[in-house]
């Protein structure tokens, strides 16, 4: 077996008695705390709005909510669609910083930090948990720095946790407008038209958001530890994502070539530690997921 | 030295290599001590029960039990002119040797060793090892063995009676090369009648590593090639027969895939070599892809069964025929069915091997069977995780009236496609696409 291979802490699942997300306002922090609230178990919310994790201030309020045995979700961050600039980059430093000074000396039940797809490489062979991390932009190297950040605080109070590294996330309630699905989907309701960089030739995992919810939920109930990505097995390209979409809204809408700005690049996920570590979830369908995506937006 | 002990050849160590190699050589004629501390072992062989499963070990045990004796008493290795160790090294879950067995029984059994003894060592050791516990034995003054070599060994699991009986050659590690072999050793080497390599020691033990990643090299090229041709719509098997017939590559060369490296050997050395290298600072990325791809390969049912069958029923069922390693052998090392069977612990598993027997309860839902067919009662789909032969025997319309469900992965091929997908299957082999409909012969590896 992989030696990388996470490990449940919980044997048979168990409710944690409370679950601090940060970041509740954004799109999976939101649709977190839904299904946590639904499945009965305490959601502490902190959004960007009640704490700007930003602010050097933001460590002494947080110390303020956290608990013993809270279990801590880590999904705040300033996306590549709200800057992409080393300015950014540091704003999303400082957070790590402000909550790894937080918990200082606090010993959690359990933390989970949603990290991200951009700590690896393009064009890369299946990608496994052992692929190295080796992130080609500032996006991908301040995830994987708080990656690290994350781990030196937690070690010091024995915290277990688990680092998830999601694909590009679609569905319902995105907060963001980044090629794929999302933007191929609003665009073909509104303008008609899908905007294509060549002819979308680059194929992509692409991770539907309740997907990730559903595996978020099981990771908190077995209090999992370790890290693992999480993509499924089958990446589509750009190209087929945009006629599958153009053929679920019937409206006419047209494809739109654009000069593509860099080289054809690929990434396919190997997902066999989630298989494992999750047996029961599975992932759902492109076609099945852009149907109920449409529902909600419609 | 009298005629009796120079005719005679001891083996202490008596695991699968020992076994194997101790009754080839009685078939050759000596007259062969078999020694091994485990009591109950020891009586278990003098009847004839192996803990091993090996295509002719009983008859090569029946035609030759007169000229073998099986003891565990040491001090009967002074009756022997030649002196073999052959107890197998063990490896740990992540497939690095563990010597200390071996040590330890070198050690207990040095001082029954006398001077005019010849000495080999057939486990598989690690590069330098030979002579440094050669030195070392001495220097402490607890060694008065003559002349020590050691021996590459090439058994392979389920022809080991043959690979023991006709090796293609003999490679001889030596402390020096360049002197003539003791008698005793000269004799028994020359009674196989190949090519004999003396060499020095460390080039014998690099040699059999390097054997092992000639092995690697074809079945990882195999696996990454076959993998292309499941996407493509090509067949590997139409495209190995044209590799078979180049000189460079050979009828012989290992081309079927598989699900990737298993057994234990073959992960030995490149653990070994990768531990090495690291501490050498000799370049090891290779041996890290050809890891990775085994387990990536390893994986191929897990994902086929994920994607076309567990994420779409709630209480799955699955029979799976096969759960040694490879065909004709009982090992079970790093084998990719017990792998599956790990990886799924929420399904319900029916399984069949004609010669694994798991203990009861070592996996949930998990129970094993007699035949093959009782495994596929109202499964929803079967996959076939080791190519024994018989497999090729099970009707297909009597698998299709035992199951429920219509999946069938084969991953070395092992029953007919077109029946199958005339009889309603979705079909999943190695190295084709799911449109193949080329049948293929079972491996000859």
């Amino acid at each position: 077996m992989d030696s990388n291979m996470p490990q449940h802490l919980n044997k048979q699942p168990s409710k944690p008695r409370r679950v601090v997300i940060l970041g509740s306002g954004g799109f999976i922090g939101r649709k977190l705390s839904e299904k946590l609230a639904a499945s009965g178990i305490e959601v502490q919310g902190v959004r960007s709005s009640d704490i700007n994790l930003c602010s050097a201030d933001s460590a002494v309020a947080l110390r303020a909510i956290f608990r013993p045995d809270d279990v801590v979700v880590f999904a705040a961050a300033i996306t590549p669609d709200k800057g992409k600039d080393v300015r950014t980059f540091m704003r999303n430093l400082q957070m790590a910083e402000n909550v790894a000074t937080a918990l200082e000396g606090i010993a959690l039940s359990h933390m989970i930090y949603i990290s991200s797809d951009a700590v690896f490489a393009d064009d890369l062979p299946p990608i496994t948990e052992s692929t190295p991390a080796d992130p080609p932009t500032i996006y991908g190297l301040m995830h994987l720095a708080r990656e690290k950040i994350l781990a030196s605080v937690l070690e010091k109070t024995k915290t277990p946790s688990l680092v998830l590294r999601p694909c590009t996330i679609y569905g319902p309630g995105d907060t963001h407008d980044s090629y794929g699905p999302n933007r191929f989907l609003r665009s073909a309701l509104g303008e008609r038209k899908i905007k294509l960089f060549g002819q979308g030739e680059e194929k992509r995992p692409q991770l539907y958001i309740h997907d990730l919810i559903a595996i978020l939920l099981e990771a908190l109930l077995r209090r999992t530890t370790g890290l693992l990505n999480v993509a499924p097995g089958e990446s589509a390209s750009f190209g087929s994502i945009a006629q599958q979409i153009i053929r679920l809204v019937n409206n006419g809408t047209s494809v739109e070539s654009m000069t593509r700005s860099g080289p054809v690049t690929h990434r396919h996920f190997a997902p066999s530690n989630l298989l494992r570590a999750f047996p029961r979830i599975s992932f759902t369908p492109l076609e099945t997921a852009l149907h109920q995506f449409l529902r909600e937006l419609t | 030295m009298d005629s009796s002990k120079m005719n005679t050849i001891a083996f202490i160590g008596l695991s699968h290599l020992g076994i194997n190699y101790s009754l080839a050589t009685a078939a050759k004629g000596f007259e062969v001590i078999a020694c091994d501390p485990d009591q109950a072992l020891v009586q278990n062989l003098s009847d004839g029960k192996f803990p091993v499963a090996e295509p002719g070990l009983e008859e090569l045990f029946s035609e030759n039990r007169r000229r073998i004796h099986y003891t565990v008493n040491p001090d009967e290795l002074k009756l022997a002119s030649l002196i073999f160790f052959s107890l197998d090294v063990k490896t740990d879950a992540n497939n690095h040797s563990d010597l200390q067995p071996l040590c330890r029984l070198i050690e207990s059994v040095a001082s029954h060793i006398t001077s005019g003894s010849t000495v080999v060592f057939l486990s598989q050791v690690t590069p330098g090892f030979t002579r440094r516990m050669v030195a070392q034995l001495r220097n402490e003054g607890r060694w008065q063995a003559g002349a020590v070599y050691y021996q590459v060994e090439t058994l392979i699991f389920g022809r080991a009676v043959e690979r023991a009986l006709h090796p293609e050659r003999l490679i001889v590690g030596c402390a020096d090369p360049t002197p003539p072999f003791p008698e005793p050793y000269r004799r028994w080497l020359e009674s196989f009648g190949c090519p004999i390599l003396p060499m020095r020691y460390e080039s014998a033990e690099l040699a059999k590593i390097s054997i092992n990643f000639f092995l690697v090299s074809s079945v990882t090229t195999s696996n990454t090639l076959a993998e292309l041709c499941e996407k493509i719509g090509a067949d590997w098997l139409e495209i190995q027969s044209a590799l078979r017939l180049d000189a460079r590559i050979g009828p012989k060369a290992y081309l079927n895939p598989g699900l990737g490296l298993s057994g234990g050997n073959l992960e030995r050395d490149l653990q070994t070599f990768r531990d090495m290298a690291n501490e050498l600072g000799v370049d090891w990325r290779l041996v890290e892809a050809w890891q990775a791809n085994s387990r990536y390969r390893r994986d191929w049912v897990l994902r086929l069964l994920f994607h076309h069958l567990l994420t779409s029923l709630d209480s799955p069922r699955l029979a799976i025929w096969g759960l040694a390693y490879k065909e004709n052998t009982n090992s079970t090392r790093n084998s990719a069915a017990l792998v599956l069977i790990e990886s799924i612990p929420h399904i319900e598993k029916q399984a069949y091997d004609p010669q694994v027997r798991l203990p009861d309860n070592t996996h949930p839902k998990f129970r094993q069977v007699s035949e093959p067919l009782a495994a596929c009662r109202e499964a929803d789909a079967l996959a076939i995780m080791t190519p024994w032969p018989q497999f090729k025997d099970v009707s297909i319309m009597e698998v299709r009236s035992a199951m429920r469900g219509r999946l069938i992965l084969d991953p070395y091929g092992m029953l007919d496609e077109t029946k199958a997908r005339q009889e309603g299957f979705a079909y999943f082999k190695l190295g084709a696409g799911e449109q193949s409909t080329v049948n293929r012969p079972g491996c000859d590896d």
